[in-house]
């Protein structure tokens, strides 16, 4: 009798029972953001930290600022195969001074990837061999702050390597 | 005819004698009656899957579950259905379609008392499934981004031919409720032997074997409804550990 009571306790325990599963972005390997990191223009192996770096698109209202640093990481749209982003200068200075606005265009395809039950899917992305990384200047014209843009790896699958080298 | 009487006397007198001696050797087992067995094909149907698939818009399936009594404690057991799921998770959304057949043996551990037929018992199930996953839609993880969460994506892509073999542990009960139906309840942990995967996908639910978890492992349960086809009756023959009991009394 006192098995009986055991197995239908333990079946109704089980009854309700769903594991939840919690996609731990530390451990699996999600969208990966673009790495870029700035170098000197003089001296193009010494990378160069950029201060008060604040990165925009006109889609998004709020802005990313960036703590001083070389290395910045730049998200991708995973429903669009283009970003294009308002690199400020200064953007992030109170009062703003000297300001310098210059614009990134990113051009990509995507890939999306089965990872796991919890996680979903993620996009990957190749930057585009002609036109993956496009440097202009904002309108009105400030002049060009970053020099030069070199993609380093075109293919996007992780955030440990460095994409995109830009001097200036 | 005298004589005749005599004779007709003596052979009534054999009789009586006869009559006698086997009433003596009789009377000690008259005093318990013997205990029969039936033994028979037992086939159900398991009530769980038959009324999620009433309630639950996303569930069509069902299993049929039998057994055939091989010796007292011992019952060679299947199941087999068909589950059409459709799961919707955070992340993905797919409807796994496909068959499944189980076959085992359950062992009762359960003493019965006089003519109570009941099954605390513990089994064994090899099973194999066959099914196509479609996955219906899709999120793209992508934590705290800056564009805000991702829609979900449309997908409908349909991965055929897949199947999977695994091993099922159960244990479970099951009582007469009147006559020859009976009703039960069963746990099963289910461990994958092989599982063919799709290319860029995953099989995250298994007929037969339910919902995937890392590692291989699985649980599943059973409530069974089953009718009881006798086919014939055994009488239990004492077993050398009653007997020596017996003796000792």
């Amino acid at each position: 009798m006192k098995k009986i009571i055991f197995l239908l306790i333990l079946s109704f325990s089980f009854s309700a029972c769903e594991k939840d599963d919690i996609c731990d972005a530390n451990t699996t390997e999600t969208t990966p953001k673009l790495v870029i990191e700035f170098y000197d223009f003089i001296n193009p192996t010494v990378p160069k930290s950029v201060s008060n770096l604040v990165i925009k698109t006109d889609a998004v209202e709020k802005g990313i600022s960036y703590s001083p640093g070389s290395k910045i990481l730049v998200p991708l749209k995973i429903n669009a195969d283009s970003v294009t982003y308002r690199f400020i200068q200064n953007g992030a200075t109170n009062p703003l001074t000297n300001v310098n606005v210059d614009i990134i265009t990113i051009n990509y395809k995507r890939i999306n990837t089965y990872v796991s039950r919890a996680c979903g899917f993620k996009t990957t992305f190749e930057l585009n061999p002609t036109n993956g990384v496009v440097l202009s200047d904002a309108t009105p014209a400030d002049n060009l702050w970053m020099r030069e843009t070199q993609i380093k790896v075109f293919q996007i699958n992780n955030e440990t390597e460095i994409h995109v080298k830009i001097l200036f | 005819m005298s004589k005749y009487y005599f004779s007709i006397a003596l052979v009534f007198a054999c009789f009586f004698a006869m009559a006698q001696t086997e009433k003596k050797i009789e009377k000690p087992i008259d005093s318990i009656l013997p205990k029969t067995e039936r033994y028979g094909i037992r086939f159900g149907i398991d009530a769980f899957k038959l009324a999620k698939s009433i309630y639950d818009k996303n569930y069509k399936g069902i299993e049929l579950v039998g057994d055939y009594r091989l010796t007292k404690n011992i019952y060679a057991a299947t199941e087999l259905g068909n589950d059409n799921k459709t799961v919707n998770e955070d992340q993905i959304n797919f409807t796994t379609k496909g068959s499944f057949i189980k076959l085992g043996a359950d062992y009762n551990s359960y003493q019965n008392w006089l003519d109570m037929e009941n099954m605390v018992y513990i089994g064994l199930r090899y099973g194999v499934a066959t099914f196509s996953q479609t996955l219906n839609s899709y999120k793209v993880y992508d934590p705290g981004s800056y564009f805000g969460q991702s829609e979900a994506i449309p997908s409908g892509e349909k991965y055929d031919g897949l199947s999977a073999q695994w091993a099922e542990v159960i244990t479970g009960i099951k009582a007469k409720v009147i006559n020859n139906v009976f009703v039960g309840f069963n746990i099963r942990f289910n461990k994958l032997f092989t599982n063919n995967k799709p290319d860029g996908f995953d099989n995250l639910y298994i007929p037969g074997f339910n919902k995937t978890y890392s590692g291989d492992f699985g649980i599943g349960f059973n409530y069974s409804v089953s009718y009881l086809l006798p086919l014939y009756k055994s009488v239990a023959k004492p077993t050398e550990k009653q007997l020596k009991k017996d003796i000792k009394k």
